[in-house]
């Protein structure tokens, strides 16, 4: 069930969780651009190639990406994470594991880059899989908090008990 | 979240100081937003081709209209979501605040999706133009939503007469 105080935020909430889809999806088509999809590509990302003249990554150059993201995933996360545990009655265990897979791709994507630079090229396939990982727990949370904001009987103006994560 | 729907009065009057501070760098975000953009050319139809018009053969355009893209929509998701809710616990109407928020997010749209009718339709005039009036049409709702929550947040609903 839905908490009824929902309602008069269902308009910014949605506003918010459509945004966030524009995120995603852009975000899809830079990883796929800009790295690639395949374990060899994201090496060459990181490492450059003398065949295609690429340097390899330098610090300072991951750190001009990570740096924002290090700022804007975590409150992404957090407000969507936070919209959604408020809005319904999400039972403890199964919410906090999805959190627990959504933060651990989030961090896992964002250090991985500096560890195929830096330490071992290996954990390639982890990059694209903690990326994966990453748009397919918030797609998931989206939905919940989606669900959020289509107008049901129960989601009125008027107001009504609060739900049992909101208490 | 918690503390928007606490039932009206105190805590809300008491919060009005750093809600108008938060406001008031909101509203210099929306200036330094519309800036921005004047610096890089971007409020001028010709200078915005510039930028983002995609090369012949460029199928998906190019990657600087994906970053914009990608930058703009987590800008407008947590302004639309931090002054959306605040308007929502303002005393105004629901219709001034669903027109205000609503309008804000149609404009916001304008401006992230027009930069891509040129990849569906090439060649397609009049997409620069329309993806300025659609920023310029956030940024004033913005920023009237920001003047509204300003005067209002905290404030006793207004009483019926009679």
């Amino acid at each position: 069930m839905v908490d009824p105080r929902m309602a008069r935020f269902r308009l910014p909430v949605a506003a918010f969780a459509a945004m966030v889809a524009v995120i995603m999806a852009t975000a899809a088509v830079l990883f796929a651009r800009k790295i690639g999809l395949a374990p060899g590509r994201v090496e060459t990302f990181y490492l450059g190639s003398e065949v295609g003249f690429a340097p390899p990554r330098s610090l300072a150059g991951l750190l001009e990406v990570a740096v924002p993201h290090l700022l804007a995933v975590p409150l992404v996360l957090f407000v969507t994470l936070h919209l959604v545990a408020f809005a319904h009655a999400a039972r403890r265990r199964p919410f906090a594991i999805l959190s627990a897979v959504t933060w651990g791709c989030a961090a896992a994507g964002i250090g991985a880059g500096f560890a195929i630079r830096f330490a071992w090229p290996w954990l390639a396939p982890l990059k694209i899989a903690a990326f994966v990982g990453l748009e397919a727990t918030l797609l998931a949370w989206l939905l919940l908090l989606a669900a959020t904001i289509v107008p049901t009987p129960l989601l009125t103006e008027s107001g009504g008990a609060p739900s049992r994560a909101a208490r | 979240m918690r503390f928007l729907v606490q039932p009206a009065g105190q805590p809300l009057d008491r919060a009005r100081p750093p809600v108008r501070a938060f406001l008031a760098f909101t509203a210099l975000l929306l200036v330094g937003w519309v800036a921005s953009r004047a610096a890089h050319g971007a409020l001028d139809p010709q200078g915005l081709a510039r930028i983002l018009e995609p090369l012949p053969g460029e199928r998906l355009g190019p990657v600087a209209l994906w970053e914009e893209v990608h930058q703009s929509a987590f800008l407008y998701g947590f302004l639309l979501l931090g002054v959306g809710s605040l308007l929502a616990v303002c005393p105004v109407s629901a219709r001034t605040r669903n027109g205000l928020v609503g309008l804000a997010t149609a404009a916001a749209f304008v401006d992230l999706g027009a930069p891509f009718l040129p990849l569906v339709r090439p060649g397609l005039p009049g997409w620069a133009e329309l993806r300025i009036a659609g920023f310029g049409v956030a940024m004033t709702a913005l920023s009237a939503s920001v003047a509204v929550a300003w005067a209002t947040f905290g404030r006793e609903p207004g009483r019926p007469r009679g």
